[in-house]
């Protein structure tokens, strides 16, 4: 699911990147609170422990091998806020120093890997354990959250290739990126996953659960259970925060060229250069807003879809919440 | 000697399917190697600081993707060989090898579309997935992970970030010995049909997670014993300009220029 660069357009990658950023911004916040103290090492084990994680290759029927993601493995060893940081690390090593998963479209790997697979598998898991309160509940609970987990990751996946041919053609109107269609890319990317990959991410998280719960039941992430409501509302705040991110898509770019130059700048005594470098900055930036001007439709349905993505998600997240009132009535009813 | 021992025995074990730990521990022995050349790195004689070229790469990876001229992708191409001709044998054999198999494998996921008459994008992608993941491999073959991690620091990344990659990059390896060692006994272990090998696989990684708790508090409190605070500060070097990195920022300004003058339509 590591998508490379060049699959992706560059403002899909930016807006991916922008929308990340508040959401590494609370898990940031949420872990320095929750873990009492600043236990940074057990972040950078954190993501060694995720990142050895692909390395495991679980044996398929049919004599091949495959590997499991195990993000919400994570996010049920770990919390959900730290097994963000962690995939986003140890996604960050694998993109800058073994090439593997692009160095732009991090942010949307991130946005499938890091939020997507851990926080819906362990909501699912937390939703579904809060309310069975048996072994075979909680077991049952983390089969329907990875399972779910990683092919709702595949699938956001899918979309994110699937609305490039839509928005970027070229003047003969050929695609310029990923050249598949939402009615190609989606059963390519999700029929994998969910007759292969997530079963083998079930079968995964619930053997190294299960064996780790029986030897150190101690080390298992516990989720406070009266905290869940706040977490939920978190969620829906960051689905509202994420239009916003979408909106400011436009000065990230300007933000990132502010960036590059002062960065030119602090690169110490080679002030010969910096104008140089600034005035490259400033055409990159003119061309970059050309070509939203004089692609305005092409922008236009971009940022519908992206509209849709996020209504998408909420409708999603909005679901479950209901449902999860729902029982709650049914309960105090 | 007991009458057993001087016995011919002819024992012939059940063949088993162990193929997936055997890709396992290939998989990690890729990883760690990767990370042990890291070690015995040699400092080159012509060295572009490490800041320079992440900044340049990262350039040169947005100027591949928004570029529409297939004439500017391969001009980086050629470029990018050249850079690459520069350097060892080995390291270029390990560059390939991964550029060609990862451009092989977009060249054949765009094949349907060719035939749906899309040839000219499966070419352009492909050439452009081509020069994009060998530019990422040059970076990082040719500088010391800890100097790109440092690197960032100059790009305002935050230094808690820095500091779990450094930890991360760390623990991979540990943990990576750690869990390869446990492949081997299984490996070793298993002679015959062994049917328990599935579980135990699930054994290693539990056993991988109970240990990673268990190492990132003794690190913790061994920082704290040392006078860590949560707080963490990275020691900027005063950064001298060399001849190399000219030449460096010259080649990358001609790249911007020549992107500027092919994409001006």
């Amino acid at each position: 699911m590591h998508i490379p660069d060049n699959y992706l357009s560059p403002s899909t990658c930016a807006v991916m990147g922008a929308v990340m950023v508040p959401i590494w911004a609370v898990s940031v916040r949420k872990v320095k609170k929750e873990i009492s103290k600043v236990k940074v090492p057990l972040l950078g084990v954190g993501a060694s422990f995720s990142f050895l994680m692909m390395m495991f290759n679980v044996p398929v029927p049919g004599g091949t091998t495959a590997h499991a993601v195990g993000g919400t493995l994570i996010a049920v060893l770990l919390g959900p806020f730290a097994a963000c940081i962690s995939v986003t690390v140890a996604l960050l090593i694998q993109a800058l120093l073994f090439g593997d998963g692009g160095i732009l479209s991090f942010g949307a790997n991130c946005f499938n890997m890091a939020f997507v697979l851990p926080f819906l598998g362990y909501f699912i898991y937390k939703f579904i354990k809060d309310r069975v309160n048996s072994e075979k509940g909680e077991y049952l609970a983390l089969i329907i959250g990875s399972y779910i987990g990683i092919n709702f990751a595949a699938f956001c996946a899918a979309v994110e290739f699937g609305i490039q041919p839509l928005l970027f053609k070229n003047a003969a109107g050929q695609p310029l990126y990923s050249p598949y269609p939402l009615s190609v890319s989606i059963p390519a990317m999700t029929l994998p996953h969910l007759l292969v990959a997530g079963v083998v991410e079930a079968v995964f998280t619930v053997a190294i659960f299960s064996f780790i719960k029986k030897v150190s039941p101690g080390t298992i992430y516990e989720g406070a259970k009266k905290k869940t409501k706040a977490i939920y509302g978190l969620i829906v705040a960051l689905i509202c925060l994420t239009p916003i991110g979408l909106l400011a898509a436009g000065t990230a770019w300007g933000e990132w060229g502010a960036d590059e130059i002062s960065s030119v700048e602090t690169g110490g005594n080679a002030l010969g250069f910096v104008p140089a470098g600034m005035k490259n900055g400033f055409n990159f930036s003119a061309l970059m807003s050309d070509y939203g001007i004089k692609g305005l439709p092409d922008a236009a349905g971009y940022i519908l879809s992206a509209i849709a993505g996020v209504v998408i998600l909420l409708i999603v997240f909005k679901i479950i919440g209901s449902l999860k009132k729902n029982k709650a009535g049914n309960i105090s009813g | 000697m007991p009458e057993w021992l001087l016995k011919d025995e002819n024992y012939i074990p059940q063949s088993d399917k162990d193929a997936f730990i055997t890709k396992s521990i290939m998989t990690l022995l890729g990883v760690l190697s990767r990370i042990r050349a890291q070690s015995v790195y040699k400092e080159k004689k012509f060295k572009v600081s490490a800041a320079l070229k992440v900044a340049f790469t990262f350039v040169l990876i947005l100027l591949i993707s928004i570029s529409k001229s297939i004439a500017f992708t391969i001009i980086i191409n050629v470029y990018l060989l050249a850079v690459l001709s520069m350097m060892n044998g080995e390291e270029i054999i390990k560059i390939l090898k991964v550029s060609i198999v990862t451009s092989a494998f977009t060249f054949v996921i765009l094949l349907p579309a060719a035939f749906w008459g899309n040839l000219f994008s499966s070419i352009f992608i492909t050439s452009k997935v081509f020069a994009t993941v060998t530019a990422v491999n040059m970076l990082s073959h040719s500088t010391r992970w800890n100097s790109i991690t440092s690197a960032l620091k100059r790009f305002y990344v935050p230094d808690i970030f820095i500091l779990v990659m450094d930890i991360t990059i760390k623990y991979i390896f540990m943990l990576g010995e750690f869990s390869l060692n446990m492949f081997y006994a299984l490996k070793l272990r298993s002679v015959g049909k062994n049917k328990s090998k599935y579980t135990s696989l699930s054994g290693i990684a539990g056993t991988m997670f109970i240990k990673s708790n268990e190492m990132a508090e003794d690190m913790y409190s061994a920082m704290e014993c040392r006078g860590f605070t949560g707080e963490y500060q990275v020691i900027n070097k005063k950064y001298k300009m060399t001849f190399p990195d000219f030449v460096y920022i010259i080649m990358n300004i001609a790249l911007i220029l020549i992107f500027i003058y092919m994409e001006r339509v």
